[in-house]
């Protein structure tokens, strides 16, 4: 092990690496999620893995601790080839996680939660012996303050992040994955991470880290590897890069193509958002929306730019402000309240609240509308199977397929059932969250077009997305968020991709 | 009874499956009972397997919504009809007009289940709730009876051990209750919310639908089939006591679970519940007729169960992705 810090700008030539990833691919049905990658990581370095969504960093993560199989291509640790399926292989290589979620027992003590899942910890918990053992630990991650017997329920959010840190470092792995470690913290406390980090690399050990948030890339990595739609982009000494060139490679330029022509936009206002407050933004924010107009939201998580969308479409009751729909102030009181006045909604996270994946395609689409082709309650089949075949039909799902449990199908497919099944509801707004997270090229292409002609037919619709392009690409006007704050808001035609991204990072790029 | 299956409301491939996973050894286990106890073919057998499985069914069936719509089972089956029970026979008792005390006790049982339901909608665990309700009623209905055995004296009420054009009331009821409940699931915008709330929560509440209003409506069904239950039995027997049904809870659970519908809710049907009731007697009867001890009778009964739940989930998992 090469104890102190690894030189950053040589290249480094001479150094062995501790991991080596060549020509891994993984396909999930239609999606190639990894095509051919090759990944590097030296002995007590910190390389930063980048991209957009979707761009294979998740599942380059998955296949490295031992959640996914690979379908092809080679794994060397420390020059010798290992396969990291399942996970306790993965383990025993010394490969360890940090998850965004965290995987502590909150109602066990600290002391208690270090020695869980960990072999050669005697099997009667003597609490003296837990302490001492708890106490070195704590203080190699920085929590030297923290008593071994508080429960974990009591300590803060990056507290936790740390302690989930201590624990893989029982295991003295040699190679550490971090998964946006930082998404939920606050500026200070990213810090005590960061340093913790650093102090980890510095021991020798090598760490991954998984990021969205650029500067931080600058201040703790040595070089960069970019993920671009499932390939690898070779890794790049940090020192030899600058935000705008991290952007250009994280983007690439070949997404020009996907997006549909925009339409012309109504002369009044459908929605109208004056002085909306609502649980997640610090400050009131003002918008409207015209008919045919597509409005993108976008910031980083927890930004703010999400929280106006649940908060529009009923999910989560509004502090203050008020909403016109065609001039008549709109309820925000609940979302039957709002869906009775045609606000269709798509969350982020299909797998829980997009579909019901074990029922029929037919009764997903039908859902927000079954009502209105019943007769005193009495379903009309024909009107049900009238109206799902024709959402069907314009949003290419196979009418056959109708009876078939949307579980069965592509996350592509899914979320056309997601996003078409409010077509019957007769909406006047659609508000989506990132409406093509997880949906492979072709269908995300097919998405958009939808979304347009939606437009065309005179709906406003409300993208809330962390898709930088995809915001760029789609929308007439785009609003930026930052830490609950609005900081932008102008037509598209007055954005480029950098601008965007700059005002997303807010000062954070300074 | 295969052909009579496919009413069940959702015909993609694993529910195709399903119903023939129950059916098939229900079918195998008649067979074998019928060649190895010459008496189970007998008339007055058959009537006493379907009698049987009436009640069982009538309240597997009327529990069925409340599993479908993700609330899982109640655990005190036993004790509300028991409670209607002892209703029924202590106020034809006092002297009450038959049709005023059927009324009483429908509408006494479908509001001690709403409140149930106000309080499952309100985020309590139904399993939980329904215990505690279960143990309060118990606990009323051996208060106010003080052990003894209840009973109708001088107003002989029988006609629920009686018979339409020679099909015994208990069986007629069973079949329609069962008939209108699954039309009600399959056909009505209630039923379809039901099994929508029962299949994802989140995305119910974000369609719009009202999770405490489907919860609400799932316990007052159920109430009114377990009100049915101890009227049927008080009629019959025209006397009652705190401890009538000792086995109703277990049975209708068990037939509701062999029937296929998931313990999650969101898939599964009345129809297949009564299928399960009538497996269940079925399976019990044949235990009677050989000799075996109660033990054994409960522990195989158990086993059905335990075999029932992890084919089903077996056959789940294959149709849906992750």
């Amino acid at each position: 092990m090469t104890p102190g810090h690894v030189n950053s700008g040589t290249g480094g030539a001479a150094e062995k690496p501790r991991l080596l990833v060549r020509r891994l691919s993984k396909r999930y049905g239609n999606v190639q999620a990894l095509a051919e990658v090759d990944f590097e990581l030296r002995p007590g370095e910190v390389m930063a893995l980048l991209g957009e969504n979707g761009a294979g960093k998740s599942t380059l993560v998955k296949v490295l601790s031992g959640l996914v199989q690979p379908d092809t291509g080679t794994i060397e640790i420390d020059g010798a080839a290992v396969t990291l399926y399942p996970s306790a292989r993965s383990q025993t290589a010394g490969v360890a996680v940090v998850h965004q979620e965290y995987s502590s027992v909150p109602t066990l003590s600290v002391a208690e939660n270090l020695v869980l899942g960990q072999a050669g910890v005697p099997s009667l918990w003597l609490p003296g012996r837990l302490r001492a053992r708890a106490r070195d630990l704590l203080s190699a991650v920085g929590l030297d303050h923290i008593d071994p017997g508080t429960l974990v329920e009591r300590l803060s959010v990056a507290e936790m992040q740390l302690l989930e840190i201590a624990r893989l470092l029982v295991r003295d792995a040699r190679i550490l994955i971090f998964d946006e470690p930082t998404a939920a913290l606050a500026d200070r406390e990213i810090e005590r991470v960061l340093a913790v980090i650093k102090r980890l690399a510095a021991e020798g050990r090598s760490v991954i880290y998984v990021t969205h948030r650029l500067p931080e890339v600058f201040r703790i990595a040595d070089r960069v590897t970019v993920f671009r739609n499932g390939r690898s982009l070779p890794a790049r000494p940090t020192s030899e890069l600058n935000v705008d060139a991290v952007i250009t490679m994280m983007l690439g330029r070949e997404l020009q193509t996907m997006f549909p022509k925009r339409g012309t936009l109504g002369a009044q206002a459908l929605l109208q958002v004056e002085a909306l407050k609502a649980p997640g933004l610090v400050e009131p924010v003002s918008f409207v929306i015209r008919p045919g107009e597509i409005v993108g939201l976008t910031g980083q998580l927890g930004s703010g730019a999400s929280a106006v969308v649940e908060a529009l479409a009923g999910m989560v009751s509004p502090v203050s402000g008020r909403v016109l729909l065609d001039d008549k102030e709109l309820s925000l009181r609940s979302r039957a309240a709002t869906l009775k006045r045609g606000i269709a909604y798509c969350s982020a996270d299909r797998k829980r609240d997009g579909t019901f994946a074990v029922r029929s395609i037919r009764e997903n689409l039908s859902s927000p509308w079954v009502r209105s082709v019943a007769r005193r309650g009495w379903i009309s089949a024909r009107g049900e199977r009238e109206r799902s075949g024709d959402i069907a039909s314009r949003f290419a799902i196979d009418v056959k397929r109708l009876a078939t449990a949307v579980g069965a199908l592509s996350g592509g497919n899914q979320q056309k059932v997601a996003v078409g099944k409010w077509l019957g509801a007769e909406p006047r707004v659609m508000l989506l969250e990132e409406p093509t997270r997880g949906v492979d090229v072709g269908a995300r292409a097919e998405i958009y077009q939808h979304l347009r002609d939606l437009c065309a037919a005179g709906l406003g619709i409300v993208v809330a997305s962390s898709d930088t392009a995809e915001v760029l690409g789609l929308s007439d006007t785009i609003a930026t968020f930052y830490r609950g704050r609005l900081t932008a808001i102008r037509p598209h035609a007055e954005w480029t991709v950098d601008a965007l991204v700059r005002e997303v990072m807010h000062q954070e790029a300074a | 009874m295969s052909a009579e299956l496919s009413v069940a409301p959702a015909r993609h491939r694993p529910d195709w499956l399903l119903p023939a996973l129950t059916l098939g050894p229900a079918v195998a286990g008649i067979i074998i009972a019928a060649i190895i106890t010459p008496t189970f073919l007998n008339p007055d057998n058959i009537l006493s397997i379907l009698r049987n499985a009436s009640l069982i069914g009538i309240v597997a069936v009327a529990m069925t919504p409340l599993t479908l719509s993700g609330n899982f089972v109640s655990l005190g089956i036993s004790q509300s009809a028991m409670a209607a029970m002892v209703a029924f026979v202590a106020l034809l008792g006092e002297g009450w007009n038959q049709l005023a005390t059927i009324l009483v006790v429908l509408f006494g049982l479908v509001a001690i289940g709403m409140l149930q339901g106000v309080v499952v909608a309100a985020g309590m665990n139904p399993v939980i709730t329904t215990l505690a309700a279960g143990a309060i009623i118990f606990g009323v209905v051996s208060e106010a009876t003080e052990g003894r055995i209840v009973s109708v004296r001088d107003y002989p009420a029988t006609w629920g051990g009686g018979d339409v054009i020679g099909i015994p009331i208990v069986i007629l009821v069973f079949v329609v209750f069962t008939a209108l409940l699954t039309l009600m699931m399959s056909r009505t915008v209630t039923g379809r919310e039901t099994i929508l709330v029962g299949a994802n929560r989140a995305t119910a509440e974000i369609s719009g639908i009202s999770l405490a209003r489907v919860t609400i409506v799932a316990f007052a069904i159920f109430s009114i089939g377990l009100a049915i239950a101890g009227i049927l039995e008080g009629a019959a027997f025209g006397e009652a006591t705190a401890k009538s049904f000792p086995n109703l809870t277990i049975n209708a659970i068990a037939a509701l679970l062999v029937g296929g519908t998931a313990i999650g809710g969101g898939q599964g049907s009345p129809l297949r519940s009564a299928a399960g009731a009538l497996l269940i007697s079925v399976i019990s009867n044949m235990m009677v007729l050989n000799d075996f001890s109660p033990g054994g009778r409960l522990a195989i009964q158990g086993a059905v169960v335990a075999a029932a739940v992890v084919l089903l989930d077996l056959f789940r998992r294959r149709g849906v992705r992750r």
